[in-house]
């Protein structure tokens, strides 16, 4: 049954990610990386990461991804040109990528895996287990990402203001 | 000992992280490929989550914590990436049309 759910959200998550990099029109792009995210959610509830999953989801494949729906329909659909200036460009990025993809697999091959913590695997992942480690062991990352929050925030403001001499 | 117990049956580490390491390619090809900035921006989008799947099934093989609080802290800085780079790209397209990423190789306003 896992196997299944396994390969069905893989297999979404696959083909989706070949959308996003086929598709001409960036809308299609975009609505292929929501179903990447969904499709990824699923496994995180596979591997019992509850909180993972609902972040994943109100997050990434809500927040993050009408953010770029807001920009596409702001800047209008632009299509892509043809080829850029240089001439083997894909040619070459697919060699390399094929090269990476390649390394990555070898490295699973060889790979060897520490003996468990062993959690107790009937809360790991809730919000409350999450909750106990994000406020004590973690509580200056914690912080330090609101920070950033803060300054991304301004950051977008600033970049985004009416400019004087435009007026 | 890789194999983890999910639900009666047994499901293998090493494919989530083959999964995470196809998607991972995939989002490099965008990066390199594809000449709308928007795009490219997706793409880079697709390479973090491949990274946060790698860190939440290394969470669960060694039943520890740290990996999905790391998953947790990489969207955040994903979010963040996200705004900023659509804010420095619609600055850009407010400014002049861009259709190609080659049009920005010169860092002149």
């Amino acid at each position: 049954m896992a196997i299944a759910v396994f390969v069905i959200a893989a297999a979404m998550a696959v083909l989706g990610g070949i959308g996003v990099v086929t598709f001409h029109q960036p809308i299609r792009s975009v609505l292929s990386l929501v179903v990447v995210m969904l499709a990824l959610s699923v496994l995180y509830l596979l591997l019992s990461a509850q909180f993972v999953f609902a972040v994943q989801i109100i997050v990434y494949a809500g927040a993050v991804m009408v953010l770029f729906l807001f920009v596409i329909t702001l800047l209008g659909p632009a299509r892509e040109l043809g080829r850029g200036r240089l001439r083997f460009q894909s040619w070459l990025s697919a060699l390399f990528v094929l090269a990476l993809l390649g390394l990555m697999w070898a490295m699973l091959q060889g790979v060897q895996y520490r003996q468990p913590d062993k959690a107790d695997l009937s809360i790991f992942g809730t919000v409350q287990w999450i909750a106990v480690y994000l406020f004590t062991n973690f509580l200056y990352p914690f912080e330090l990402t609101s920070i950033l929050l803060l300054v991304a925030a301004v950051g977008a403001i600033y970049l985004s203001r009416k400019r004087i001499d435009d007026l | 000992m890789s194999s983890l117990s999910i639900g009666g049956s047994q499901l293998d580490t090493s494919w989530f992280l083959l999964l995470s390491a196809v998607l991972f390619v995939l989002g490099a090809i965008g990066v390199l490929v594809r000449r709308n900035p928007l795009v490219i921006l997706i793409s880079i989008e697709l390479m973090l989550n491949a990274a946060n799947l790698t860190l939440v099934a290394f969470s669960r093989q060694l039943q520890n914590y740290e990996g999905q609080l790391f998953a947790l802290m990489s969207m955040t800085v994903a979010a963040a990436e996200a705004v900023v780079g659509l804010a420095i790209l619609v600055d850009i397209f407010r400014t002049r049309d861009v259709e190609d990423i080659d049009d920005l190789s010169e860092l002149k306003g």
